[in-house]
């Protein structure tokens, strides 16, 4: 093999720690049994579901669907800055990030406040049992992305990742990238399929 | 710094948005159907792919895991489609 196979043919270790995938892994599978029963649920009572889906605010959805690909791509610069050695500039697209995830919480926080004011629970029936246990799961994850991406922020103003060191920044960033792709699920199958 | 691989993550987020943007039409403009169910799925798969293969980095690591995360789109996506036009 030539040197110019080898580095067409040359695969890259996954970004961060191994553990972190298998734990994305994990999520991902949790929720995609969540989507699928709940896809499931509605196939038996489709007048509720539709009737309810239509109260939720699809403009709300998709702002925050652009919130948390615009934080996404502010994670891919701040990875980028890191390996290039400025963790300066890691820090701020970091800190842009959570910005963003908190922006993405408020909206959220915005919307359940809706709800409740109009006097819906979890009680009211199967469709807001699931938007609301759905969704407020996945905003627990936002969080613990943004407490994550806090730490790293902390370490990155300490000197503690370098551009030969980046381990745990790439860790943190595919938490976060796991979030974002959740969400491109949960918000069309919540919000518009009906 | 705007280097060849920070505009290409810029690109992507760009398209990103415009199929955000394309759903939410879908939404507003069209009444429900198996056509808007499809092709809204659709485009969480093409925007699944694109985080997953740019964002994530997987599109140089082994086809594996890029494998898994198609894999993860295409049978969830797949179950939901079928409970649909159940």
């Amino acid at each position: 093999m030539n040197t110019n196979t080898a580095l067409v043919n040359k695969t890259e270790d996954l970004p961060g720690d191994f553990a972190i995938w298998i734990f994305i892994l994990a999520e991902m599978l949790v929720f995609g049994v969540m989507f699928i029963v709940y896809a499931f649920a509605r196939s038996n009572q489709l007048e509720v579901f539709n009737a309810s889906q239509l109260t939720l605010s699809r403009g709300m959805g998709t702002l925050n669907t652009i919130i948390l690909i615009t934080s996404s791509y502010f994670v891919v610069r701040a990875v980028s800055a890191i390996k290039t050695g400025n963790a300066r500039q890691s820090a701020h697209w970091l800190l842009g990030t959570i910005f963003l995830g908190a922006m993405f919480v408020a909206v959220k926080l915005w919307e359940f406040k809706q709800k409740f004011a109009a006097g819906i629970t979890l009680e009211t029936n199967d469709f807001y049992m699931y938007y609301l246990t759905l969704t407020f799961f996945h905003l627990m994850h936002v969080l613990m992305g943004m407490i994550i991406l806090a730490c790293i922020v902390y370490k990155l103003k300490h000197g503690d990742y370098s551009a030969q060191e980046h381990f745990g920044v790439e860790t943190g960033a595919s938490f976060w990238h796991m979030v974002d792709l959740l969400w491109i699920v949960l918000f069309p199958l919540i919000y518009i399929i009906r | 710094m705007n280097t060849p691989l920070n505009r290409f993550a810029t690109l992507i987020w760009l398209a990103l948005v415009i199929l955000t943007i394309m759903t939410f039409c879908i939404g507003e403009e069209v009444s429900a159907g198996k056509t808007v169910m499809l092709s809204v799925l659709l485009i969480s798969l093409i925007k699944g792919q694109l985080i997953a293969n740019y964002f994530m980095g997987l599109r140089h690591v082994s086809w594996l895991w890029r494998g898994i995360i198609l894999g993860y789109f295409v049978v969830v996506g797949g179950m939901i489609a079928i409970a649909y036009l159940k």
